[in-house]
């Protein structure tokens, strides 16, 4: 089926399957990486898009279900994110695979209000995981960036 | 292949009716595991995303809850955390906010998964699911819907259109044990609601729907702890545990017993 | 469209990881390319009888054993694999490969493919397996001829044991041991009854550690492509110039035939080394003549390579007033189907389990079995990690009986500078007493100690080994830094350049470091055991002399010469030792068994840090690992069959699961750089079950499950008066 998606402020047409995924949709039809499908079972946060503004699991959201909504991925924030600008100074990543899903739920956290505290932010990182463990670190920066 | 965006639930209603192959979408959060997991494809979809009604919301008299309306709405509505307590708790403990961010009321009910945390909550608070289909409406207490492992007893034509959850006269706990990852689901859960003249306790996660014993609870006598060790003893005596990677049955007895002790000593307050 | 979906790059100072803008393995495409699906057996052990490819379509390759059956076996230290199996050895093992033009035409041929079996009894547990009546794995052992294959191998024929390591200190060089142990020999032994003399208090115990899952983010991506008779394969390893021996020795070629390049990883921890899915793919590309892709599925991820499950028996015997007299012990590595660096493990393993102490005997059997399960091989502390459970745990036991504060019981017996270690290497650069002191006092040790635990290692580094590295003078002025160590999220290509902006006298801004790529680096043994940085950091000084001396480009070569002798365990077993302590708070729910960690903190020996941030995050992510290795995470087999493969029945530590972790870099201006990869995984798990034992606990299994916990209580629990 032929839909039409709002990607990073772009309006894009593109030809798929109802099941196809939209991680697939961003990878393979719009050549958008920093969306990357790891578990498969939405528990990991790597493939996390904002829809609306709010985190959701690309690697489990059929595509036709984005219809009509804005989706964000990490090249859709403004250059000066400060969101970005922490991960970056704060060096709160190892390998990275898993940083631009951090990125966006910590920006949904900071846009909500839920990023007051430590133990707040913590909460709101459920479902990111990072196997390096940059757990401090990535706390730290969006701590800061909510700043 | 079709994928349907009615906007009404008649419209629903009628293409379920004509289409009964036709799989229902609402969040798509279990329909997006199964999928990519190979285990279903369908050549007709009809999707809830663009009918409003089903995300009606009001706290007035019942909780009422559009099949459509999210985990994290109701984890966060004001008036629920205000009013329905317990309820706020076990929908805001469901995975992360990002799920809770498209998991809905309807879609957790419908999936009938045993390790979901809302269930148990809504059977010990009384909960009803509105359930629609061309034929008519019914209305099916939450403690009747669910009767297996990922199996309701809804009808192939009918959807769940609305939930509607009374408003508590007493305290409620919902106590969530988890054995691995503080972000595992439950090995154990329990929900306890208080209400006039008695208690209803309600276990999940344990077996393969959740477990609810009004004759046990009819002995329980608020704050004796005698009496609640018993009423936490005959639940793990009376519930048929399952193993998995999460707790052996053996353990899961062992942990029914003291969780509903300790639940039942949350609610005595 | 593709290219400007992408963030240009503008004056932003995002870090490219922050914004999506680097490339993994998993990114490069390689226009053409055809996609590569792996059909896998369904059994255990057997022979497959029947492959029926009836229900694919006809522009699809399919790639049977037989087809491939010119090819040798391959192996980094034990030639023992095929590039398809027709008897599968483990469930999971691949059996034909499918190839087409799409991914989803790769995959609709690969689940309409029909194998039929005769099916075979599997063995499965490491010990079992090394039993005369086992059913064999493998029928023979043939050492591989690589660089990987760095001591002999000791296998023991006729039986599942690919490699025996032992350690007999000089008094006990006369004890041989049955060929094969499958319990502690009763101390009535003549030799170790004699070792064991001198000591007041001997305690014993069997430690076990489950197979576990490296789970890196990003799944094994290779592809592979002829280029005009040479193999170029894209692929995330740590491990280049293996791969490039063994890609070249498989299809006979000069390994200058051969060119691997490795793009930054998406994680590793291990699961990335030696021949992994590169051998099929670059076959598949010779069949189709075509650029060939294979990404594996989650699923298949977690039974690619796992850590070695290990039975540890232990015998540890002290004088009442606590100096320690000998150590015996006897280890099982499960190494599934195929050794893989198993051999390496036991080996490690072993040594590694006598611990940072001064011992008059030590006695060390380490073996490294076959069974039917998914391959085991390196893993983020390799070996040193399950033993180090087992030293650490007895320890403590060995503290309760002397009655003597764990702290100092260890105190008394830690190895200092001039010491002799049980392989009669002597001891230098050592910092065990200040890590001890330091762990205790982040737990405030001396204020009471229920529900508190220490932990202290030893761990080596790859020795022998050999760096290499080549400095190039760009005409820009800047200048390129060439070698093979690989980028897995530690930090590598920052610290290269940061050491070599150092030993040039330049600013990092005008040093350039590409990924490994074998056409153009020179050799390097491998990016494992925390070697990198601290190697890499004398080849750099080295090419520096070199550069300024001969102009454009300037050589560094560091030989490491060293090893033992895995008949008596003598010789040089690290040239650098990784040091590092542990020490846990924690409550334990005596009625459900749930840990609840209150504190966890790791102090490592970091010689000079190169990167504060990289360092930090290396110590804090073994931390976090290991955490999961000591609570949660296991592998789980029924009848060889993996239950658990995918994240939401094998848990990985999350943001919430680390919240009470502190750390600290133990530094000495001047001093030599240490790697830090995985010094903080092996010393997490004990300190946590010393902590748990001090609360009347008796913790031996890892993880430390509720259930466990609860099983393990020493004494009934007290009712509260």
């Amino acid at each position: 089926m032929k839909i039409t998606l709002s990607v990073n402020d772009r309006s894009v047409d593109v030809d798929v399957a109802p099941s196809t995924m939209l991680v697939d949709v961003l990878r393979d039809e719009l050549g958008i990486t920093s969306a990357r499908a790891t578990c498969g079972v939405g528990l990991c946060g790597t493939c996390t898009v904002l829809l609306d503004g709010r985190p959701v699991s690309s690697c489990l959201l059929m595509a036709p279900l984005a219809i009509g909504k804005r989706i964000t991925t990490v090249e859709g924030l403004p250059d000066d994110d400060a969101v970005v600008r922490c991960f970056s100074e704060r060096h709160a990543f190892q390998c990275g695979f898993c940083i631009p899903g951090m990125v966006l739920t910590a920006r949904d956290m900071i846009d909500t209000g839920r990023a007051n505290t430590p133990e707040e932010i913590r909460e709101g990182l459920g479902g990111n995981l990072c196997r390096c463990g940059c757990y401090v670190k990535i706390v730290d920066a969006i701590e800061e960036a909510a700043r | 292949m079709s994928w349907h965006m009615p906007t009404t639930v008649d419209e629903v209603l009628r293409l379920k009716a004509s289409k009964p192959d036709a799989t229902v979408v609402a969040g798509g959060t279990f329909l997006g595991l199964v999928i990519r997991q190979g285990l279903l494809d369908s050549d007709e979809w009809i999707s809830l995303q663009n009918v409003d009604e089903l995300r009606a919301f009001g706290t007035a008299g019942d909780l009422s809850a559009g099949a459509m309306v999210t985990h994290r709405r109701i984890e966060t509505e004001p008036a629920v955390r205000r009013d329905w307590p317990g309820v706020a708790e076990a929908f805001g403990v469901v995975a992360s906010p990002r799920v809770r961010n498209v998991a809905t009321i309807g879609g957790v009910l419908a999936d009938a998964d045993y390790a979901s945390d809302p269930p148990a909550m809504l059977v010990a608070s009384r909960a009803v699911a509105e359930v629609a289909s061309v034929r008519g409406m019914r209305r099916v207490p939450i403690e009747e819907l669910i009767v297996g492992h990922y199996e309701t007893e809804l009808d192939d034509d009918e959807i769940i259109t609305r939930v509607l959850v009374p408003r508590p006269t007493g305290s409620a706990a919902y106590r969530k044990l988890r054995t691995r990852s503080r972000e595992d689901r439950p090995a154990v859960s329990v929900a306890a609601v208080r209400e006039t003249g008695g208690v209803r306790v309600v276990v999940g996660a344990v077996s393969d729907r959740p477990r609810h014993y009004p004759d046990i609870c009819a002995e329980w006598r608020p704050g004796d702890e005698q009496s609640t060790r018993e009423v936490a003893a005959a639940y793990a005596d009376r519930i048929p545990c399952l193993d998995d990677g999460r707790g052996s049955a053996e353990y899961r007895r062992q942990v029914v017993s003291v969780e509903v002790r300790r639940a039942l000593m949350q609610v005595s307050r | 469209m593709t290219a400007d979906m992408r963030r240009s790059p503008g004056p932003s100072p995002a870090d490219p990881r922050v914004v999506g803008g680097l490339d993994y393995s998993i990114d490069h495409h390689v226009p053409g390319a055809w996609h590569l699906r792996l059909v896998r057996s369904d059994v255990a052990a057997g022979r497959v009888v029947d492959i029926d490819t009836t229900g694919v379509e006809s522009d699809v390759t399919i790639i049977t054993p037989a087809d491939v059956a010119a090819y040798g076996t391959f192996g980094c230290q034990i030639a023992d694999q095929r590039v398809l199996a027709a008897e599968p050895k483990f469930a999971g093992d691949p059996v034909v490969a499918v190839v087409a033009p799409t991914p989803e035409a790769a995959r609709e041929a690969a689940a309409s493919i029909q194998l039929d079996y005769d099916e075979a009894h599997g063995v499965f547990n490491e010990f079992e397996a090394a039993t005369a009546s086992a059913p064999l794995v493998h029928t023979s052992h043939a050492s591989a001829s690589g660089d990987a294959a760095y001591f002999a191998m000791r296998p023991l024929d006729g039986t599942n044991v690919c490699h025996r390591f032992r350690i007999r200190t000089p008094e006990l060089r006369g004890y041989d041991e049955p060929e094969l142990i499958r319990e502690l020999p009763p101390l009535d032994d003549a030799t170790m009854s004699d070792a064991f003399a001198g000591s007041d208090i001997v305690v014993e115990e069997t430690f076990r550690t489950p197979a576990a899952a490296h789970v890196p983010m990003e799944p094994h991506a290779t592809t592979a492509q002829w280029v005009d008779g040479r193999l170029e394969v894209i692929t995330g390893t740590q491990t280049p110039f293996n791969l490039r021996q063994d890609l070249a020795a498989l299809f006979g070629l000069d390994p200058a035939d051969v060119r691997v390049v490795a793009p930054a990883m998406g994680g590793s921890f291990g699961a990335k080394t030696f021949m992994r899915t590169e051998a099929i793919t670059a076959v598949a590309a010779a069949f189709t003549g075509k650029p060939v892709r294979c990404v594996l599925d989650r699923d298949e991820v977690f039974s690619e390579v796992t850590r070695h499950a290990s039975t540890v028996w232990m015998r540890m015997g002290a004088t009442r007033e606590g100096r320690f007299v000998a150590k015996q012990m006897v280890a099982y590595v499960n190494t599934g189907a195929y050794a893989d660096c198993g051999p390496g493990v036991a080996q490690k393993l072993g040594y590694a389990g006598v611990g940072p102490y001064r011992f008059d005997h030590v006695a060390v059997d380490s073996y490294c079995t076959y069974t039917n399960l998914p391959p085991a091989g390196a893993f983020r502390g390799y070996g040193a990690m399950q033993s180090a459970w087992a030293s650490e745990r007895l320890v403590d036991m060995l503290a309760g009986e002397l009655h003597i504060d764990p702290v100092e019981l260890r105190r008394m017996n830690l190895l200092r500078d001039g010491d002799a270690f049980c392989t009669g290497e002597i001891m230098h650069d050592t910092h065990f007493e200040e890590l001890l002191d330091d762990a205790a006092k982040a737990v405030a040790w001396n204020d009471g100690r229920d529900g508190k635990g220490v932990a202290i290692i030893l761990k080596g580094m790859q020795t022998p080994s050999r760096a290499e590295v080549a400095i190039h003078a760009l005409p820009d002025g800047r200048f390129e830094v060439r070698s093979a160590t690989a980028d897995m999220g530690q930090g590598a290509p920052e610290a290269l350049t940061r050491m070599a902006a150092d030993v040039l006298g330049v600013p990092p801004e005008h040093i350039v470091v590409p990924p490994p790529d074998t056409d153009l680096a020179p050799y390097d043994t491998r990016t494992t055991s925390s070697r990198s940085t601290h190697m890499m950091s004398r080849a750099l000084a080295a090419a520096a002399d070199d550069l300024r001396a001969n102009g454009t480009v300037g050589h560094g070569r560091i030989v490491n010469d060293g090893g033992l002798d895995p008949d008596t365990g003598t010789g040089v077993a690290s040239s650098h030792w990784h040091q590092g302590a542990a020490a846990a708070h924690v409550d334990v729910d005596d009625e459900t068994g749930i840990i609840d960690v209150r504190s966890l903190y790791a102090t490592s020996y970091a010689g000079r840090v190169v990167h504060r941030a990289a360092a930090e995050l290396q110590n804090e992510g073994s931390m976090i690992m290991s955490l999961g290795t000591a609570l949660f995470e296991e592998l789980t087999y029924v009848d060889g069959q993996l239950v658990n493969p995918n994240l939401s029945e094998y848990n990985i530590a999350s943001a919430l699961d680390g919240a009470t972790i502190h750390h600290r870099l133990l530094e000495t201006p001047g001093a030599e750089v240490h790697g830090l990869g995985e010094t903080a995984v092996p010393p997490v798990p004990p300190a946590l079950g010393n902590a748990v034992a001090s609360l009347g606990y008796h913790p031996c299994r890892l993880p430390m499950t509720p259930e466990r916990v609860l099983a393990s209580r020493v004494h009934p629990r007290q009712e509260a008066p």
